[in-house]
């Protein structure tokens, strides 16, 4: 797999902004769970998730931000992706929201373990 | 493989003039463990406290626990490809400080979460409140990235415990347990009517704050393999991990390991502890396949009956978990999984991001959605100011009082899913 064959949606300005001259990135100004959805409906139409929804321990309705990596092209539906996302938008419910707590230095934090997060994933991807 | 493990029961520590262990005291000069610290140009400054069981103190943010050791005989040091030069631990003879740990802690991320209560309802669910702590508080220069503080922090703290370790190298232990393992054929021709039977243990691997080394590699960029169970007990892993204070295994818990040192207590009695595999936790789907495929073939060339599998984190790891539990099972060796739950406030949900019929043996370490009241305390080590910011904390985290409602996540191992922790279900 190398950087042309995935897409990462995220909400997450920093990966916009650090990733749009070399990948393919998708972004939407939603929140988290919105982002889960993003995704699930992408999943629907054949698309394969290739980054877990939950990476991170930083929790659901604290972090603000998600990036998930999905295949660019297209196929039957994944069941095994479409059970882990399903899994993921239930499991956000757990956690109460405090996304909108924190003061504006937190942001920059959350946005960082986001960011790497992902190029934790995409290496793995690039490498293959 | 033979470990001799001597236990020096740490009964007080004190700061003093010059460093030294004399009747079970711990005299600690500040101005020598500082040096040691700031041995490392990234930390501007640290500052050390003592925090003793039963005190009105609250130590956060929690960063890593560390227990003091001193290699004496046998290969390599404490630590090895982190302090020590790499080489392969696990026998000889070895001291640990029993009683204390060396606690970092610092704010390396806004949202940073590690809460250690020394007294009240908080002490009772982490089990860091029943040892004299050694606490360093490291500030990093200005303008430093969260990895870089990471690292400086980690091997600040690795550096003092080492230091302290060392002032037990002359001394007798006051007891010795000795672990033995077998190589394979041996372990078949000694115990030839025994189960045999391995720990699986996941690292956490994600990334940035959620790391893990094994002889100082990031555990990400391994493939699963096979120790010793003795080499944990000199530092063969430990924690970069600084996020989710309930379920993450400080480097206290890699070297005390409760499933590693339970299941010596039932080799050659109830089974043949054969070894111990590590395998990871990485968020790239592909590498969650890679691995899970990697630790059942494992398994089976091992001829293995049965694994304990323990995972570190929520969410992501509850999918290598599956991943390992129905693989493994497949391969026609039974597995009992250790995990951590969060189940909701009310216990209601459901308590894993991913399950299988094949999971049909399970050990919780407790419910992390649990809310808890914690009394202000006296003294803070630390800061506060983040407290309301973290893990399980809400906008009515801070009550009139100066009492803070939290749920279980905030507390450091508080739901630890190797089991060492208070917490359990039945």
């Amino acid at each position: 797999m190398g950087s042309r064959d995935y897409m990462v949606i995220t909400n997450n300005p920093l990966v916009l902004d650090r990733l749009k001259e070399t990948r393919h990135v998708v972004y939407r100004d939603i929140s988290y769970e919105e982002i889960l959805r993003e995704v699930r409906d992408r999943i629907h139409e054949g698309h394969t998730l290739l980054s877990h929804p939950l990476s991170g321990s930083v929790k659901p309705n604290e972090t603000p931000y998600k990036s998930i990596m999905i295949s660019e092209g297209k196929g039957e539906v994944d069941e095994a992706s479409l059970k882990l996302i399903e899994n993921a938008i239930q499991a956000c419910r757990k956690f109460i929201f405090k996304s909108d707590l924190y003061e504006a230095p937190v942001y920059d934090d959350f946005q960082i373990i986001d960011l790497t997060l992902l190029e934790s994933g995409m290496a793995s991807a690039d490498a293959g | 493989m033979r470990l001799e493990m001597g236990h020096i029961y740490i009964k007080d520590i004190q700061f003093a003039a010059e460093s030294k262990i004399e009747d079970g005291i711990l005299y600690v000069s500040e101005e020598a463990v500082r040096a040691v610290a700031l041995e490392d140009e990234k930390i501007k400054s640290v500052s050390f406290d003592i925090a003793k069981p039963g005190e009105s103190v609250r130590i956060t943010p929690v960063k890593d626990v560390i227990e003091p050791r001193v290699k004496v005989e046998g290969r390599g040091g404490i630590f090895p490809g982190v302090i020590a030069k790499v080489d392969t631990v696990g026998e000889g003879k070895t001291y640990a400080l029993k009683g204390m740990a060396v606690v970092t802690a610092g704010k390396i991320v806004g949202f940073q979460e590690g809460i250690i209560d020394m007294t009240g309802p908080g002490a009772d669910y982490t089990p860091f409140s029943k040892t004299l702590n050694l606490v360093m508080v490291c500030e990093p220069v200005d303008d430093i990235k969260p990895h870089d503080y990471e690292k400086a922090v980690r091997f600040a703290g690795f550096r003092v415990a080492v230091y302290l370790g060392e002032l037990a190298r002359e001394l007798t232990p006051d007891e010795t347990k000795v672990y033995e393992t077998c190589t394979i054929k041996e372990g078949m021709e000694k115990y030839p009517d025994l189960p045999r039977v391995a720990y699986v243990q996941m690292l956490q691997s994600q990334g940035l704050l959620h790391d893990t080394y094994v002889y100082g590699v990031d555990a990400k960029k391994i493939v699963p393999t096979i120790m010793s169970p003795t080499e944990i007990m000199d530092g063969a892993i430990v924690s970069g991990n600084c996020v989710s204070a309930c379920d993450k295994n400080p480097t206290y818990v890699h070297l005390n390991n409760p499933v590693v040192h339970d299941m010596f207590e039932q080799h050659g009695k109830t089974f043949n502890f054969v070894c111990h595999i590590i395998t990871n936790e990485n968020v790239y789907l592909a590498d969650k396949q890679r691995s899970s495929d990697w630790t059942a073939k494992l398994c089976k060339m091992l001829d293995l009956d049965g694994v304990i599998v323990s995972q570190e984190g929520f969410g992501n790891p509850d999918t290598d978990l599956i991943m390992n539990c129905k693989k493994i099972e497949a391969e026609g060796v039974k597995t009992v999984i250790i995990t951590d739950e969060y189940a909701g406030r009310d216990g209601k949900s459901q308590s894993l991001a991913d399950s299988d019929p094949a999971a049909d043996a399970v050990v919780t370490g407790g419910n992390a959605n649990q809310v808890i009241i914690l009394p202000k305390l006296d003294k803070v080590i630390g800061t506060l100011d983040y407290v309301t910011k973290i893990a399980g904390a809400s906008e009515e985290t801070l009550r009139e009082d100066g009492s803070l409602e939290v749920e279980l996540q905030v507390l450091t191992g508080a739901t630890n899913e190797t089991g060492f922790n208070k917490l359990s279900a039945r």
